[in-house]
This record gives structure tokens, C-alpha cells and sequence, in this order.
């Protein structure tokens, strides 16, 4: 047999004798991306409501930052947040250079224009009808808030499954900020990195099928959170 | 008598199109108040501004009395219900949306079961309670949407266009909901309706709004086109009128002003039209008579003049009318 498909065997058989040393970079992995998105929620999605119930100036010109700020490559958030974080940078005092901290700032930074845009996507796709009438039912800022959220709570879900994929699926930022350390910061899309530069192929492998899998359920949630 | 409302320069503009323009509007409190108009007339604009859930661009709205700055107290909104033409029902239960409305409006925890429970009888809907609102049809739809809007005992409702789309059933209904809470006193109840009769019935005094504005014209006879001194042309029909008003755009002849004759008549009278007999209606003691000309005319006459006239559909009738009993704006 040849070197590819030999090492996807060894790959699955990696998965399926559950490999301590593959769990624990999935479950680095898993954390750090759930606390990113977590973070990035919890601000993105009360600012998107906020943002799409109410019109100020420069409204045109936030919502393009906005749009900019989604395409924003990672590893340049990468070099900003590490000339930041670096001893000689303005936090560098906080010591949070290359720690699992660090890539989850670096992760909430990255998704956050994402999940504010589709939130304010979904306010402003959501019934023309629903804003008026909580309003005329007595709704003031922060209840509005909380009931136009609540009525839009699929593509709320939605949004946060794509924050979330996006998260697990970083390399740029992870490698530079969490410096690929074994168990502390080593996350999936790092380890994959390294491995297969180191010719462990089968280990990169291993992790690459776990994060299909990982990309499969959450496509999964995403079309079922659709359906209803 | 109490106002319930004071507009005053009252401008409002989408994408550089006035919708309104109301140098001046009073509304009393206590009254029932239709809004007439045709389709794009703004009445569901007016609606939305006095329901304060859009605002104009220019003037101010005086409710109660009160200035209204940028946002209404919550309890200055409290004292308005407001339906939509098509009602919005937020997920969950008939009584889930009543419950919600009692509580953003700030209602007592422990009256909330209660006023639900009151306001579903009130409109007879207590056994569709724990019904799903996405399952109701269209008139239970409204029903629901104004026992929701009347729960908080507002002291003005607000409905738009409550009666389109409902079949006679719905319709009394609906009637009966909104007679139930007029008849409370110092409620003030406006609704708009592009239905002249349904304005009627319900209503003591209207508010007739035409392209924006607000017209004191008769809407039963009203006809568009150009004037051109004192003929006004509608491309079908020319009408001889005493008003020089340059801009003038819509025409509206009083129906109580036309008279119907078997032959022509020899008159001082400048519009003379022929026309044929298409319906004969009874109508709040009256007879509303419609007439096919070149455009098609009502005419309101007295029971006791439809018998010496002693018409039948069909019949060719000449009307006649003075140039003073035309209006046009």
C-alpha cells in the first residue's frame, strides 16, 4: 500500500484507540475556540442589535469598517496583537504573550465583525413588522434588545456556529500568539502545522479528520438550525 | 372637551417624497374617528405618527396636552394600543403575547393573570388562549392583536385598516370588539379605512386624506386629472368649476349636491352629464344612487325622492350640478 493511504490508517487507528496526546490538543482546541466565540457573543450580538435598531451618523461608515474588519487576514491581527502583547510591547507587563489567554483575545477579535454583521443581517432581514410593534407594546432600549434577540434567536444560533467554526479552524493567530506550546497552547490547526512539517504525518492526519468532523456536525447544526 | 391630539406643520418625508403635510389636525378625546382615504393616501403613515413609533420631520404632535420631545414616558405609551393593518404576533401563545405586552408595559406581576384573562373575554377568545399564534387566521389574527393592544387599558386605540381582508362574519366581530371599547368613556378610537360606509357606520366624525394632505372634499365623487381654467379635464370627462387654483390635481363633487332627473333640465346649472342607472342602495336613512357616465357618479338622495322619481336600474338619468358643489385641490 502506499504512504497515503497507509497513514490514514494509522490516523484512524490514532482516532479510534482515543490517543491521550490527540484528545488533549482537541480539547485545547475545542476550549479555546468556545471561549473566543463565548466572548465575541456577548458583545458582537447586543452591539449588531443595537447597531441595526438605531441610526446615528456614521453609520454607513462603521457598517464598511465592519465589512473590512471581516476580511481582515489573521495573521495580521497576529502582528498587531503581538507587537501588543511582546515584552517590549504597551502590555507586555501582562505577560499574556503565548498563552491559550492571548490566542482567545486574538480568536474573539477575529469573529467579531463576523458575528455582528450577521447580526445585524438578521435584525435587518427579520419581519419590518416586529421593531414597531414591540416598540408600540411599551419595549424601551434594553427590553427591545432583548426581545428582538429573542425573535431572531435561529440566526443568533447560526451566527454563533459560524464564530465558532471560524475560531477552530485559525492557524495565523494560534501559531503566533499561542506559540504552538505542547499542552498548553497547541490547538488543532497548529499541531496539524507542525506535525506534518516534523513528518508525522499520520498524527496530522489524525487531527485534520477530527477537524472534518468537528466542520461536518457543526455544517449540520447550521442547515437543521435553518430548517427551523 | 379634551384633546387627545394637536399636530401642528406636521411634514413627513421618505426619500424625498412627502408623504404628509398637516399644517394643523385635533383630534378630541372620546371620539371614534375614522381615517379616510385611498390606497397611499398616508393614512397608515398618520397612523404610525400618532402611534409614535415613527416620527415626523418637521412639526410637533401634542398628545394629551403634553409636547412629545424625542421619545414618549413609559407612561405616555402606555396610554396608546396600536394594530397594524396585518398584526405582528411575537412566537408562543395567544395569552404568551397578551402576557408580553402587560409586562413591557409595565403592568403589576400580580394583575397580569388577571387583565389576560379579562381582555380574552372581552373579545371572546378565552378558548383560543393556549392556542399557538402562528395557527390563527386572519380574523382571530386581529381580535388577538387588539385584545393585546386594549389589555394595558390604553385611553386611544389605534387601528389600521382593522376591517380588510375579513369576511361579514369577522367584520362584526371586530365591530363589536372596537364598539366594546369605545363605548368606555374618554376613549378615543382612530381607525383608518379606504371604505366610506364602514367609516360611517362606525364612526362619529372622519378625517378625509388625500395624497398627504388633509381634504375637507367629499371622497364619494372624486375624480383625477388637470385643471385648465375653469374646466377641470379627467381625460374622460370635463367639469365646469369656479375654483383658479393653478395646481389643482383632484376633483370631488358632493353627493347630496347632484340632481337626478329622468330628463334633462332646463337650468341655470353648468355640468350636465347623462349617464346609466347601475345601483340603487339603502344606506344609513338615505339612497345612494350609482350612475355610469363617461366616469361613474354616486349620488345620495332622500327614500321619498327615489319613489316620485320612480327609477329602475337601467334607466338613462341626467344629473346636474352647480359648479359650487365641486371642489378641487
Amino acid at each position: 500500500m502506499n504512504y497515503f493511504t497507509d497513514s490514514l490508517l494509522a490516523a484512524f487507528r490514532l482516532i479510534i484507540s482515543f490517543d491521550a496526546n490527540i484528545f488533549r490538543i482537541v480539547i485545547t482546541s475545542v476550549t479555546i475556540s468556545i471561549t473566543a466565540t463565548l466572548i465575541a457573543a456577548v458583545l458582537a450580538i447586543p452591539a449588531g442589535v443595537s447597531m441595526a435598531l438605531n441610526s446615528f451618523t456614521g453609520k454607513a461608515t462603521l457598517q464598511h469598517l465592519l465589512n473590512t474588519l471581516m476580511s481582515m487576514p489573521t495573521v495580521v491581527i497576529g502582528l498587531l496583537l503581538y507587537g501588543l502583547f511582546s515584552r517590549l510591547g504597551p502590555l507586555g507587563s501582562w505577560g499574556l504573550l503565548y498563552t491559550p489567554t492571548a490566542v482567545i483575545i486574538a480568536e474573539a477579535i477575529l469573529i467579531f465583525p463576523i458575528m455582528m454583521n450577521l447580526t445585524i443581517a438578521a435584525v435587518n432581514s427579520a419581519d419590518p413588522r416586529l421593531v414597531p410593534t414591540l416598540i408600540s407594546l411599551g419595549a424601551r432600549s434594553y427590553s427591545l434588545t432583548v426581545h428582538v434577540i429573542k425573535s431572531i434567536r435561529y440566526a443568533i444560533l447560526a451566527a454563533l456556529v459560524i464564530g465558532f467554526g471560524r475560531a477552530i479552524g485559525e492557524v495565523g493567530a494560534a501559531m503566533m500568539l499561542g506559540g504552538n506550546i505542547e499542552g498548553f497552547t497547541r490547538t488543532m490547526t497548529t499541531a496539524i502545522a507542525l506535525e506534518t512539517s516534523k513528518g508525522e504525518f499520520e498524527l496530522g492526519l489524525a487531527l485534520g479528520l477530527l477537524l472534518l468532523i468537528i466542520a461536518f456536525a457543526l455544517n449540520f447544526t447550521l442547515s437543521w438550525l435553518n430548517k427551523s | 372637551m379634551n384633546s387627545a391630539y394637536k399636530l401642528s406643520n406636521i411634514k413627513l418625508e421618505q426619500q424625498r417624497k412627502i408623504i404628509l403635510n398637516i399644517p394643523q389636525l385635533t383630534i378630541n378625546s372620546g371620539q371614534c374617528v375614522a381615517l379616510l382615504g385611498e390606497n397611499g393616501a398616508g393614512k397608515t403613515s398618520l397612523i404610525n405618527l400618532l402611534a409614535f413609533t415613527t416620527y415626523a420631520n418637521h412639526g410637533s404632535i401634542r398628545l394629551f396636552d403634553q409636547a412629545i420631545s424625542s421619545k414618549l414616558t413609559p407612561s405616555q405609551r402606555r396610554r396608546i394600543g396600536l394594530v397594524h393593518q396585518l398584526p405582528y404576533l411575537l412566537p408562543g401563545t395567544v395569552a404568551d403575547n397578551i402576557r408580553l405586552a402587560l409586562t413591557l408595559q409595565g403592568v403589576k406581576r400580580t394583575d397580569i393573570a388577571a387583565l389576560t384573562l379579562q381582555v380574552l373575554n372581552q373579545v371572546n377568545l378565552t378558548e383560543l388562549a393556549d392556542q399557538a399564534a402562528n395557527t390563527l387566521s386572519g380574523g382571530e389574527l386581529k381580535r388577538v392583536a387588539i385584545a393585546r393592544a386594549i389589555a394595558y387599558q390604553p385611553d386611544i386605540l389605534l387601528l389600521d385598516e382593522p376591517f380588510s381582508h375579513l369576511d361579514h362574519r369577522h367584520v362584526q366581530q371586530l365591530e363589536d370588539s372596537i364598539n366594546h371599547f369605545a363605548q368606555q368613556t374618554g376613549k378615543t378610537v382612530i381607525f383608518s379605512t379606504h371604505d366610506r360606509f364602514q367609516a360611517q357606520a362606525l364612526a362619529s366624525s372622519t378625517i378625509s386624506l388625500m395624497a398627504g394632505k388633509i381634504t375637507d372634499a367629499p371622497l364619494l365623487n372624486l375624480y383625477h386629472g388637470q385643471l385648465n381654467q375653469h374646466f377641470f379635464d379627467t381625460g374622460k370627462m370635463m367639469f365646469h368649476v369656479t375654483s383658479t387654483l393653478v395646481h389643482a390635481r383632484h376633483l370631488a363633487v358632493d353627493p347630496r349636491e347632484i340632481i337626478v332627473s329622468p330628463q334633462p333640465l332646463q337650468s341655470s346649472m353648468r355640468n350636465n352629464f347623462s349617464g346609466r342607472l347601475t345601483l340603487i342602495a339603502e344606506e344609513s336613512n338615505a339612497i345612494r344612487l350609482t350612475i355610469e357616465s363617461a366616469e361613474r357618479f354616486h349620488v345620495i338622495i332622500s327614500p321619498e325622492a327615489l319613489l316620485s322619481l320612480n327609477l329602475s336600474l337601467g334607466d338613462t338619468v341626467w344629473l346636474s350640478f352647480k359648479s359650487t358643489a365641486v371642489t378641487v385641490f
